[in-house]
């Protein structure tokens, strides 16, 4: 009956769960009698099953097909049962210590132990390869698998009959089926607890809250966890945990990689993957869209957007770079990572030459590389040598905050503008007409350069230029005053212009005189005076003027009466410059009068003004600056509408209050439009197909033959009605036909729950791949993923639903001596948190946790000083205050220098290639991180702050029960109990002793976070204690 | 550290050197049941692991000048270049050929004649007057005038000099170096990285692990805030909360362990341990306080004498901080100098980089050479590739500049010392204008293999299995420079 309700029929869209499960639980039969005992008993070591994965992985480099080191050919009965090159005996069955092939692997007085190239065999592997030879050493006629199994379509095989044992899904048939062999027994299920707390991390990357907790402790049926773990999967973490367990393989991150590593946007895709997995996205169409989602028929925002997959890929901007060879290496690596998720395939290798293990030649690589040929190059060139990121952009839909600021901007520019309006023509300005109508009877100001009389202290050559400028050659005084004299002639003086000109007897060609290379000068005062007869009278200056002053050297010092400032140029050496004075009031000068005009300039090393030219402006001020058109309308007694309007704004701009409300207008439509939509990186098709050639040792500039895209002959064929770009070949990926991608992702999938996959090498499916531990139920499970229309959610349930996952994790000293890595599942998983995960469960315990999704990246706390790359518009690291900073790991920035740094402690890969496993490894780093990084400290403190406001009069036991069970979703025993209530005491003591400490520990947690109404020497207290459960090793683990 | 359980159930609180009670974890994981068979229960990956063969270094101290000085201003000196210097390049030195920023034909360019080179030692090695210090411990040095690369952009390069791979993914030779050997220290990290300037084109990946374990990573020890990251205490929190949490979270730790049996949960107990440890022997470390006057002046370190610290970041400081961890068992001490990529007023700048670092490195030579320690450590000098015989006077913005040089993958110098090379040995040479090698040449996969062969590790037999393949330092190639041993 199972194997007939559990034939593969491609393709009914749905396949519920509990038909699955129910189907299964009606067809167990009882009573079988099972052989439990000594696994070397039981075992039978077979050939095809045991043997031949051990020598492919270990002596089929050197001694296989391809290579046959000293002549030697494993891969054939005659090679493994013929002699070697001494003529001593390879395989001698039934006598393990006569023969060659365990001499070798295990004794060095033979020869350095075999393999050369690599790790000895584990133990249990010369085991298995001892018994097999005394158990006669039977073989098949040929040694070699017609077919590597993982190119073959996965098999349907029979649900195994599984008496004796707790069975809720298929899976445990699977997996109970080997536990006799092993002699190794399903454990007991999991405390309600601890399976809560497991099934919440392994589905979302959050702890339970206390509320489910205790309600799934009061109902803890089958039935009650079912409904827990649908309640799970449809909450919005559940896409945000599966999402970062692809963003891995998707390599994605928030900036280019290398030297100069800007920040890019691409986070729509990020939430893109999100929502695809919280929707329930048949994996099919998941894996359309991120490869063709440009291509598809009916592409939308939302398809374009999960091309994203292939342009997280690094991008070189460096000066010097060639843009050609960056966008090979990114066509490389878009193939590569092709391969590794959806084929579990190393199609690297093939870059070079044909693979020397797998079934993939050189030309089946650039067939592939054909496919992704056509989008364009992402560098270009900008100026010189400078190259930016151009790569193509999708603009997206304004956020609502943008539109929200929009509005209001709009809004802003529209009253301003108004004002402006009134203000043109209101009467200030028609008052300034009046005067200005007036001063024009008096007469129109000019400037005038009349020929000075000149002097000057320095005692230097002085010759007047035609154009009434004074030059002044010969020595060089260190400080000079140079002194203007003008005859009066009865007009009235408003202003005074000073030019510094340049000319080739000066130094450099001046305009100053100290030396050739800084022509600089530095005038110190100016003065004017109106002198009669012998008495003279200062006139006051104001308004000063240039056309260019150095900084902090500003024009206006010059008539400041301060002697240390003055007007200087540097670094504009080489130019003419000029300043203009006005007089405060203007003076009528009488034809007996004199201007004097004196320049100070002390500043030393004859920093003095070579080719100095003064100009008088005289007649009324007012009428400085009038236009001919505009003097003209003045002049007109009636004036049209738009007369009247140009003569308004020419004297409106002379208000400076109109100038200040223009000045707000031009910034508030500049921030108008520095509110750009936000963007995000989207493949696309150049019109021009590029020709596509084999590139001999993959380097960009030797091509070879030229080729076609096409897909490996060893896999499933293209269907021809397929077109042959990037929507082809991702159809091709989802053929139900294809052996590969149910398999690989399936494994992973696995791998995430148990921390194990079956496959453990989950990026490699090839020849030198693991072995299955499980082959049969990777294949059962791969089957249902297809027939359940590319259903995430029911391979899960497949897997959490089953007694397997459920199982106690402890583990009994047979199990630690026979199966540490828990590839037997004789308990249930046991492992680490990912890194996002071990911040992500902090956050939540504490109470800080923002579950605010989507969006651009975040910045929460990190130590300064970690972004320091070179390169343009670095951005600056400013963490946020608000509720950004606790937001899920995954949305916080990733740049791939400088990753977020207690994420890559906890193995957190770069992002710099495709991760398809994280490592998990256990260091000091990972201690003081989770003891000392502001950000623990911050959660320890905020989880005292929760802990007491839950339990505000509550005894110290109370407290810690109830803050170990948030933790931990467990009691204490009675040692845990004893050892955390031994803190608080001393802590106590501690804090008594020493108050300021109170405040010292306080002061992590943001203002806003800090709840004030709390009792502060309490929460002082517990930080010690819930930093301490923020440390245990089961808080980041999944027990 | 393996830690093997022995059967008694008891609880022993043995004293570590710090006083903080280490629980033994002996009696945790017994069975009473199966009394006899001593359980190995975990691994620490950072043991020190056995080497294939005898080695001649212990440890290395890498120090890369990023951005590629001009091995033609310094190690290899060309009187040709000097006496042609103006002419236009022959056409084969750059038509069809691939510049980083070279676009028109351009002209020889001689070492500016503000320096010269000198005979220097017994050997008479010729070193440029730039590095005088340098000079005076030649006999030392086994320089390689015939190194050439595959990459000619510097974050590429320098993935391919570190990891031996001109992209990112793979590990970096410190990585390598210890998941080969391990680290004789377990109080400090086996691979730590000292930086000054900013941080090199290749980021983190330079010294990253790679597809190896993340435990084989350097370790930054950063010249600001904490030199690990959070080794110190938060505020408010006093050694003896600290040691009271930790040995809080370790009891409890080890009532989790007898209950869950999982051996894991002693290595973490063990880690603690350890990064208690970490809270003072790396401020101890970092302190140059117990340095004497002389050793500073001979570095010509920023130290301030009762600083408690090791002083303004400087690459002298970094050059005795290396010193120091290789004397404490750090096995491989990588340092990066910013600042060498002299594409313009290479006259001016290269003087300026040289005075910074001529007098440390030499001072590091001489001083683990009297501490007997020289013979034990490699060290290395190394760069992403050479530069160009020919003028460059562009700058990045496409501004004329005064003259510099551009990037060279095909010919340049570096230098090794101690740990089992040969003193005063030049091996391999350059064509007349320094722009291709013609003697011996050495590849980077033949210097790392070389580096690995000094360390006891054959460069063939260190591999990690990833992706299904034996992956190693030097793909499949590389050749064990045996004339460069002593």
């Amino acid at each position: 009956m199972i194997g007939t309700e559990f034939k593969r029929t491609r393709r009914p869209r749905s396949l519920s769960i509990a038909i699955v499960v129910a189907l299964y639980s009606l067809t167990q039969s009882q009573g079988v009698e099972t052989r439990v005992g000594d696994p070397k008993a039981v075992s039978e070591v077979d050939f095809q099953r045991d043997v031949s994965p051990i020598l492919r992985r270990h002596c089929d480099r050197c001694h296989g097909q391809t290579n046959q080191e000293a002549g030697l050919n494993l891969s054939t009965r005659e090679g493994l049962f013929g002699s070697a090159d001494s003529d001593e005996p390879i395989v001698v069955p039934q006598d393990a210590e006569a023969s060659l092939l365990i001499a070798r692997i295990t004794d060095e007085s033979w020869g350095d132990i075999m393999p050369l190239d690599g790790s000895s065999l584990e133990t249990h592997e010369i085991d298995v390869l001892r018994r097999w030879i005394e158990q006669g050493g039977h073989a098949p006629e040929s040694l070699v698998a017609s077919q590597h199994w993982a190119y073959e379509i996965p098999a349907d095989p029979e649900i195994p009959a599984a008496e004796r044992f707790r069975v809720r899904t298929p899976v445990d048939a699977f997996i109970t089926k080997r536990l006799p062999e092993v002699s190794l027994d399903q454990s007991p299920r999991a405390e309600i607890g601890t399976l809560v707390r497991r099934l919440s991390l392994a589905l979302t990357g959050l702890p339970p809250s206390i509320d489910d907790l205790e309600a799934m402790e009061s109902h803890s049926s089958d039935e009650a966890i079912e409904d827990y773990v649908e309640r799970l999967m449809s909450s919005k973490a559940f896409g945000e945990h599966w999402a970062r367990h692809w963003l891995d393989l998707a390599r994605y991150a928030d900036s280019n990689g290398y030297q100069a590593d800007q920040l890019r946007d691409s986070w729509a895709y990020r939430d893109w993957v999100i929502d695809a997995f919280n929707k329930g996205m048949p994996f099919d169409q998941f894996v359309v869209e991120q490869l063709a989602g440009d291509l598809i028929p009916d592409a939308n925002l939302s398809s374009r957007i999960a091309t994203g997959f292939h342009r997280t890929v690094t991008c070189n901007i460096e000066a010097g770079v060639h843009p050609e060879a960056n966008r090979v290496q990114q066509v490389f690596d878009r193939v590569n990572t092709t391969g590794t998720v959806f084929l579990g395939s190393t199609l690297e290798c093939a870059q070079c030459h044909d693979h020397k293990y797998d079934p993939f030649s050189q030309k089946e690589y650039y067939e592939l590389f054909a496919f992704f040929n056509n989008t364009p190059i992402e560098v270009k060139k900008n100026s010189g040598v400078q190259y930016d990121f151009v790569g193509p952009k999708m603009t997206l839909p304004m956020t609502s905050p943008q539109q929200s600021r929009i509005e209001r901007l709009n809004q802003r520019l529209v009253d301003k503008q108004r004002e402006l309006k009134r203000r043109v023509e209101d009467d200030q300005t028609q008052a300034h007409i009046k005067k200005v109508r007036e001063a024009l009877e008096i007469g129109r100001a000019e400037w005038h350069t009349p020929p000075p009389q000149f002097s000057s202290t320095g005692g230097e050559d002085i010759r007047l230029l035609d154009d009434q400028s004074v030059l002044i050659t010969g020595s060089v005084p260190g400080t000079a005053t140079y002194e203007f004299r003008f005859a009066g002639d009865g007009q009235i003086l408003s202003s005074i212009r000073l030019e510094t000109l340049r000319h080739e007897e000066l130094p450099g060609g001046g305009p100053g005189r100290g030396d050739a290379k800084r022509t600089n000068f530095v005038l110190n005062e100016i003065e004017l005076k109106i002198q009669k007869g012998e008495t003279s009278e200062h006139v006051t200056l104001g308004d000063a003027k240039a056309s260019f002053s150095q900084l902090k050297w500003d024009v206006g010092g010059v008539i400041d009466g301060n002697p240390k400032t003055g007007w200087a140029i540097a670094p504009r050496f080489k130019e003419e410059f000029w300043a203009t004075f006005a007089l405060v009031e203007p003076v009528q000068v009488g034809r007996d009068e004199m201007v004097v005009i004196t320049l100070d300039q002390q500043f030393g090393r004859g920093r003095v003004i070579g080719r100095p030219r003064l100009s008088l402006l005289l007649g009324p001020r007012e009428t400085a600056g009038l236009t001919d058109d505009i003097v003209e309308l003045l002049e007109k007694n009636e004036l049209n509408g738009k007369e009247r309007k140009k003569l308004h704004e020419f004297f409106a701009e002379q208000n400076a209050d109109v100038q200040q409300l223009k000045r707000e207008i031009k910034s508030i439509q500049n921030e108008i439009k520095t509110i750009s939509p936000p963007s995000t990186l989207v493949m696309v098709e150049s019109d021009r197909p590029r020709e596509t050639h084999i590139l001999l040792r993959g380097d960009y500039l030797s091509e070879g033959d030229q080729v076609q895209p096409a897909t490996p002959a060893v896999l499933h064929p293209l269907d021809p009605e397929l077109p042959r770009n990037r929507l082809g070949l991702a159809k091709w990926l989802v053929d139900p036909k294809n052996p590969l991608l149910a398999r690989v992702t399936v494994n992973r999938l696995w791998g995430e729950v148990f921390g194990r996959p079956l496959v453990v090498t989950a990026e490699d499916f090839g020849t030198q791949s693991e072995p299955a531990s499980h082959p049969e139920l990777l294949d059962w499970l791969a089957n249902q993923f297809i027939d359940s229309g590319w259903s995430v959610r029911h391979v899960l349930r497949l897997m959490v639903y089953s007694a397997t996952f459920q199982q106690s994790s402890k583990l009994s000293p047979r199990m630690v001596a026979v199966d540490k890595e828990n590839q037997w599942l004789a308990r249930g998983p046991r492992y680490r948190l990912p890194a996002e995960a071990i911040r992500d469960n902090a956050l939540a315990i504490s109470g800080l946790l923002c579950q605010k999704s989507g969006g651009e990246p975040i910045m929460p706390y990190q130590p300064n000083g970690l972004w320091r790359s070179v390169g343009r518009n670095q951005p600056k690291w400013i963490a946020s205050d608000g509720e950004d900073r606790y937001r899920r790991g995954l949305y916080v920035v990733w740049k791939r220098a400088a990753p977020y740094p207690s994420f890559v402690t906890f193995d957190a890969p770069d992002r710099a290639s495709c991760t398809v496993q994280r490592p998990r490894t256990n260091t000091p780093l990972q201690a003081l991180t989770l003891l000392n990084d502001r950000a623990y400290a911050e959660a320890s403190v905020g989880f005292a702050q929760r802990l007491i406001k839950e339990l505000p009069d509550a005894s110290s036991r109370d407290r810690a029960i109830h803050a170990f069970r948030i933790t931990t979703s467990t009691e204490p025993n009675e040692e845990t109990l004893g050892l955390l209530l031994q803190l608080v005491e001393s802590e106590s003591k501690r804090i008594e002793a020493e108050p300021s400490l109170v405040d010292q520990r306080l002061s992590v947690l943001p203002g806003k976070f800090r709840d004030r109404t709390t009792a502060r020497t309490d929460v002082a207290i517990w930080s010690s204690i819930t930093s301490v459960l923020l440390n245990l090793d089961q808080t980041i683990t999944v027990n | 550290m393996n830690f093997v359980l022995p059967t008694s159930r008891r609880h022993v609180l043995a004293n570590s050197g710090m006083g903080l009670g280490v629980y033994a974890l002996s009696s945790l994981l017994a069975n009473e049941d199966q009394a006899s068979e001593p359980l190995t229960i975990s691994k620490n990956p950072l043991a020190p692991k056995p080497t294939h063969f005898p080695s001649r270094a212990k440890s290395v101290i890498h120090i890369h000048m990023v951005g590629a000085p001009s091995h033609l201003d310094l190690f290899d000196p060309k009187p040709a270049l000097q006496e042609r210097h103006g002419e236009l390049c022959p056409d084969e030195m750059f038509k069809g050929k691939n510049f980083a920023f070279l676009r028109s034909q351009p002209t020889l360019f001689g070492t500016p004649n503000d320096w010269g080179f000198r005979k220097c030692g017994e050997s008479g090695m010729e070193v440029s007057d730039l590095l005088p210090n340098l000079q005076g411990v030649a006999d030392d040095l086994c320089m390689i005038r015939s190194m050439h690369t595959d990459e000619f952009n510097h974050g590429p390069a320098q993935l391919f000099m570190l990891s031996g791979f001109g992209r990112f993914g793979r590990p970096s030779l410190g990585s390598w170096v210890t998941y080969g050997l391990g680290s004789e220290n377990q109080d400090l990290p086996g691979f730590v990285v000292l930086i000054t300037g900013n941080v090199l084109g290749a980021g983190s990946s330079a010294w990253g692990s790679g597809f190896l374990p993340t435990v084989y990573q350097g370790v930054e020890f950063r010249s600001k805030g904490d030199p690990v990251l959070f080794l110190s205490n938060p505020p408010g929190i006093q050694d003896e909360s600290r040691r009271g949490i930790v040995e809080t979270i370790n009891g409890i730790n080890a009532a989790a362990l007898k209950d869950v049996g999982d051996p894991e949960i002693a290595t973490r107990i063990g880690q603690y341990e350890m990064a208690y440890r970490m809270q003072t022997s790396v401020p101890e470390l970092m302190n140059l306080d117990d340095e004497s006057k002389h050793i500073h002046e001979m570095y010509g370190t920023t130290h301030v004498a009762g600083s408690n610290g090791a002083g303004k970041v400087s690459f002298a400081n970094n050059c005795l901080l290396a010193r120091r961890m290789v004397q404490r068992g750090v096995r491989f001490v990588q340092l990066f100098d910013q600042g060498w990529d002299h594409h313009n007023s290479l006259a001016d700048r290269l003087p300026t980089k040289c005075k910074q670092v001529d007098q440390p490195i030499a001072a590091l030579i001489k001083d683990l050479k009297q501490q007997g320690m020289l013979d034990e450590t490699l060290v290395v000098w190394s760069a992403e590739f050479g530069r160009t015989p020919m003028a460059q006077g562009t700058n990045g913005q496409g501004k004329k500049t005064s003259i510099g040089r551009d990037h060279l993958r095909d010919a340049f110098t570096l230098w090794m010392a101690g740990g089992g090379v040969k003193g005063g040995l030049v091996h391999g040479a350059s064509d007349d204008l320094g722009y291709k090698v013609t003697e011996d040449p050495v590849h980077v996969h033949d210097l790392n293999a070389t580096i690995l062969h000094l360390m006891g590790l054959n460069h063939e037999r260190l591999t990690y299995r990833h992706q299904g393949r034996q992956y190693r330092l030097t793909d499949v190639e590389g050749v064990v420079q045996r004339s460069l041993l002593a």
